[in-house]
């Protein structure tokens, strides 16, 4: 303290103020060293990607508990629903079928209901909007006579976003004894 | 101590004090001068160097404090070498607030940014390394894969082998539960000459955060007894494992 007081004038003018100014220096350090941290983690792309993995795989088990779930007393409403989750080729096969199904289920009187037990995303092209799902699946169907049967199946999907939202393009059952794939 | 402390001290004074005896002043009196001579030059020259360091001090303060009385936001501001009064004065405070007030705005503002990073990345969608870590998604995949394949393939006289990579590839429940089941069906497994090959047609990573992971497996069993036909089953499994040592191993599994 007693040597910048023999210096000339300017030195001693500036003296008490480089603290401070090295104070406000290391804040705007730290300010942009934690700006840019959170314009990493906003601008993440695997967070982003994280997100669309998770909206694909929910849209996809609700989806297929979607087409493995009819009531036959309340039929257009399922299959509204059907269509709803759909899109692409599937959903247009589900349009042509409706008809012919719709009487099937009418005839047979069964109810199915569907529970997810797990799934997973197995491919995800976050760009083209396409993803693939396992769905492990346990179908209840109750005939006309009241009886009940349990079903598990494994189902592969094949999801598409369209217009923001991820819907199945399609869906059919894992292979048994076919050639191993992912 | 307090002795030696007493009889030294008593020794000391004897020749220098003159006010040790009012009897003796005139037997010795070169002693008493030459106190008497040094106590005002000590005296002095403390005298003097206080005076020299007030005139350093005080009459700087007295002019600090001038400017001080007119605007009180100097007080804190002055300090020794703090050169002109006049320039503190006019930008000292200014310059002051405005090098705090830019620190807490950017300190703040650091901390928000900080805070918000953390939110993003403590999201759960963004934790959950599956698909978008890919390739620690294929080599769990791949282990827990091979894993289940060799532990759930056997031939009649190969199940010691198969237990014991049972023994490397599984842990806790899983290991407790796999060893249960092969007691029970061991003997039978031999004399009915079961074979039995697992595929792991499927795997699909489920969450995989750190060293643990949920997966989904689709297995395809093929079983056969004697010389009977084989018969494939599907079967479709969750699987917990456990990132040890380096390697994934399976610490639950359970049929869906």
């Amino acid at each position: 303290m007693e040597r910048p007081a023999r210096r000339r004038v300017p030195r001693r003018l500036r003296t008490p103020y480089a603290p401070a100014l090295a104070l406000a220096l290391v804040a705007g350090g730290f300010a942009a060293w934690a700006g840019q941290d959170w314009y990493d983690a906003a601008h993440d792309d695997r967070a982003a990607y994280a997100v669309q993995r998770d909206r694909a795989l929910a849209a996809g088990e609700q989806a297929v508990q979607n087409l493995n779930t009819l009531d036959h007393r309340d039929l257009d409403r399922g299959l509204d629903l059907w269509e709803a989750s759909t899109t692409g080729e599937l959903r247009e096969q589900l349009t042509a079928g409706r008809d012919a199904f719709a009487g099937q289920v009418k005839e047979a009187e069964t109810v199915s209901t569907a529970r997810v037990l797990s799934g997973a995303v197995t491919e995800l092209d976050d760009r083209a909007g396409r993803a693939r799902v396992l769905v492990a699946l346990r179908v209840t169907v109750r005939a006309a006579d009241g009886t009940r049967t349990d079903k598990d199946s494994r189902m592969l999907g094949e999801l598409t976003r369209t217009d923001g939202r991820w819907k199945l393009s399609a869906l059919g059952q894992a292979p048994v004894g076919g050639a191993p794939a992912g | 101590m307090t002795r030696t402390w007493l009889s030294r001290g008593a020794g000391a004074r004897e020749p220098g004090s003159g006010r040790d005896a009012a009897g003796e002043r005139p037997e010795t009196p070169a002693p008493e001068a030459e106190p008497g001579v040094d106590v005002p030059e000590d005296a002095s020259a403390e005298a003097d160097a206080l005076d020299e360091r007030s005139s350093g001090a005080v009459p700087g303060a007295g002019r600090r404090e001038e400017p001080s009385g007119a605007e009180p936001g100097d007080g804190p501001g002055g300090r020794p070498g703090n050169g002109r009064p006049r320039d503190s004065r006019s930008r000292g405070p200014r310059l002051r607030a405005v090098a705090a007030g830019t620190t807490a705005v950017l300190v703040l503002g650091g901390c928000g940014f900080l805070h918000a990073a953390h939110q993003l990345r403590s999201d759960e969608s963004a934790r959950n390394r599956a698909l978008t870590d890919t390739e620690a998604t294929s080599r769990v995949a791949g282990d827990v894969g091979n894993a289940l394949a060799r532990i759930f393939s056997y031939t009649p006289d190969g199940t010691a082998a198969t237990e014991r990579s049972a023994r490397t590839a599984l842990d806790g429940k899983a290991a407790r539960q796999y060893t249960a089941l092969f007691d029970r069906v061991r003997e039978d497994l031999t004399a009915q000459r079961v074979t039995l090959s697992t595929r792991a047609v499927r795997t699909g990573v489920v969450e995989l955060d750190g060293d643990r992971a949920r997966l989904l497996v689709f297995l395809d069993q093929t079983s056969r007894r004697g010389e009977d036909a084989a018969t494939t089953a599907a079967a479709q499994l969750t699987v917990t494992a456990r990132l040890e040592d380096d390697r994934w191993r399976i610490v639950d599994i359970e049929p869906r």
